[in-house]
């Protein structure tokens, strides 16, 4: 076995350093995925890698330091330009030079970070969300929504113990108005932003639902609203709130949710699909309050206007009234005097009607009158011609003419004999002359 | 009875009396009865006219 000449492996080492420092001796802006970031005693330690577009496996990586002398000015600015601190899953375009060490190995040290980049790409990320939740139909459903009326029963999500969150109760209490609040607490920070205020709008709703299907007639939900708040202080990590599932969730709540999670940089995901969005939690209280407020002067002024409409109502009604009442006295006689007309013509046809029947029954008897004298004349005349007829007749029927004449007339017994064959011998018989009579005997 | 009752009996008596309807002897009667009618319409319309009158008084 011939010797073989070996090197140790810090000579290897070496010899590796030695290539590197002296082919890669410059500084290199590279863009990369972090996998991985810690501090250690100030130091950030990271993991750096590359992963393939649309499978997302690996194709490079490799780990990435930053020296707490660099740190200590690179953290700050970052975090106040991009709103959050490094993390993992972020994007980041790092100034880095190459570094072997025999007893670490190879690492890229970072000497500066360029936060515009990591906006840019947080900015993309968060184009992609809201293309996302257009594309689902719900990025406009919470301004769609309304505030109720009497928006006073709140449900507010955020870390128990904020001083936002007292701000904001304090405010509310102040304003003078029934506000009423119920703290669902939640992580405002970090990597669990996202799971915990989840949960809590879970909570909310489902304190909701519980209302809405218990009610039979008129379904009372618990609250009017959804306050999210964060308390200010210093610029932290918002990353948390610019996620797909929180936005979401967020989109498609049935309350209106008023985000005040105090950041001074562009809007994120989460207020842009909330109802409405304000900086701060004493901006939310302002808010509420001025909503208020403004449906008070709204009160206000129907009752103004209510008031003033049924005075004016009143007004005519009375008017209209007196203008009626002026009439009556006129409508009064009038009616009257149309009465009394009529009875009155009554009392002249009757008069009319009653004497006209007297005059016919008048000018009847007077008729009647005029007819009776010449009938009683006339039928006096007759009975007087009949008389005289009946005289004429008397007259010549009677016997003393006939005896003046001569003859004579033969009585037997009183009666007048006209046969001789009426009489038998002894008969008394009396005849009368014009002048006396004579008794004589039959034989 | 009422005003109308009255009126419109008394109407009854003219129309029948100036169609003739009624003879001699009822005549006088349904004057009469006419004469009735008439007063006591009268007496109605004043009586109603001094109560609204009263009653107008009354409101202003």
């Amino acid at each position: 076995m011939p010797t073989m000449h070996s090197l140790t492996l810090f000579e290897l080492n070496s010899l590796v350093r030695q290539v590197i420092d002296s082919t890669l001796t410059g500084e290199y802006w590279v863009e990369a995925e972090l996998a991985e970031v810690r501090e250690s005693r100030g130091h950030c330690y990271m993991e750096l890698v590359q992963k393939e577009e649309h499978t997302n496996t690996p194709i490079a990586r490799a780990q990435a330091k930053c020296w707490r002398s660099s740190w200590a000015l690179i953290q700050p600015h970052f975090e106040h330009v991009t709103g959050q601190p490094l993390h993992a899953g972020m994007k980041v375009m790092l100034k880095v030079h190459a570094q072997f060490h025999e007893a670490f190995g190879f690492s890229w040290i970072v000497t500066d970070i360029d936060p515009t980049f990591t906006l840019g790409d947080l900015a993309r990320r968060r184009q992609e969300i809201i293309r996302q939740l257009k594309e689902e139909g719900v990025f406009d459903l919470q301004r769609e929504l309304q505030l109720p009326l009497f928006c006073l029963r709140i449900a507010v999500i955020s870390s128990e113990g904020a001083a936002g969150y007292g701000d904001f109760c304090q405010q509310l209490a102040e304003s003078g108005f029934a506000f009423s609040t119920q703290l669902f607490p939640a992580v405002m920070q970090g990597e669990q932003v996202e799971q915990s205020i989840i949960e809590a709008l879970n909570s909310i709703y489902s304190a909701t639902g519980t209302a809405l299907t218990s009610e039979d007639t008129e379904p009372t939900a618990p609250f009017d609203c959804v306050v999210i708040i964060r308390g200010g202080g210093a610029t932290a990590d918002m990353s948390g709130f610019d996620t797909l599932a929180l936005a979401e969730n967020v989109a498609q709540f049935p309350l209106p949710i008023i985000t005040g999670i105090g950041h001074d940089r562009d809007e994120c995901v989460l207020d842009m699909v909330s109802h409405q969005r304000v900086k701060t939690p004493t901006a939310a209280a302002a808010l509420l309050v001025d909503h208020a407020q403004q449906v008070l002067l709204r009160i206000d002024h129907a009752e103004q206007r209510i008031a003033f409409l049924a005075q004016q109502q009143l007004a005519t009604l009375s008017t209209r009234l007196l203008a009626l009442q002026g009439r009556i006295p006129a409508l009064v006689s009038l009616a009257r005097t149309r009465h009394e007309a009529r009875i009155a013509q009554l009392q002249q046809r009757l008069a009319g009607a009653a004497t006209r029947q007297t005059d016919k029954g008048q000018s009847q008897i007077d008729l009647l009158s005029a007819h009776l004298a010449p009938l009683t004349a006339r039928i006096l005349e007759k009975q007087r011609h009949q008389l005289e007829m009946l005289q004429q007749r008397a007259t010549s029927l009677d016997p003393s003419l006939l005896l003046k004449r001569g003859y004579s007339i033969t009585t037997l017994n009183g009666k007048t004999v006209r046969k001789a064959t009426a009489l038998k011998p002894g008969d008394e018989i009396v005849t009368t002359f014009e002048k006396g009579n004579v008794k004589s005997i039959v034989k | 009875m009422k005003y109308e009752e009255a009126l419109h009996q008394l109407e009854t008596i003219v129309s029948k009396m100036e169609q003739g309807q009624y003879d001699i002897d009822e005549l006088a009667e349904q004057l009469k009865n006419a004469q009735k009618l008439i007063k006591l319409c009268r007496d109605k319309l004043t009586k109603a006219d001094s109560e609204i009158k009263k009653i107008l008084q009354k409101e202003e």
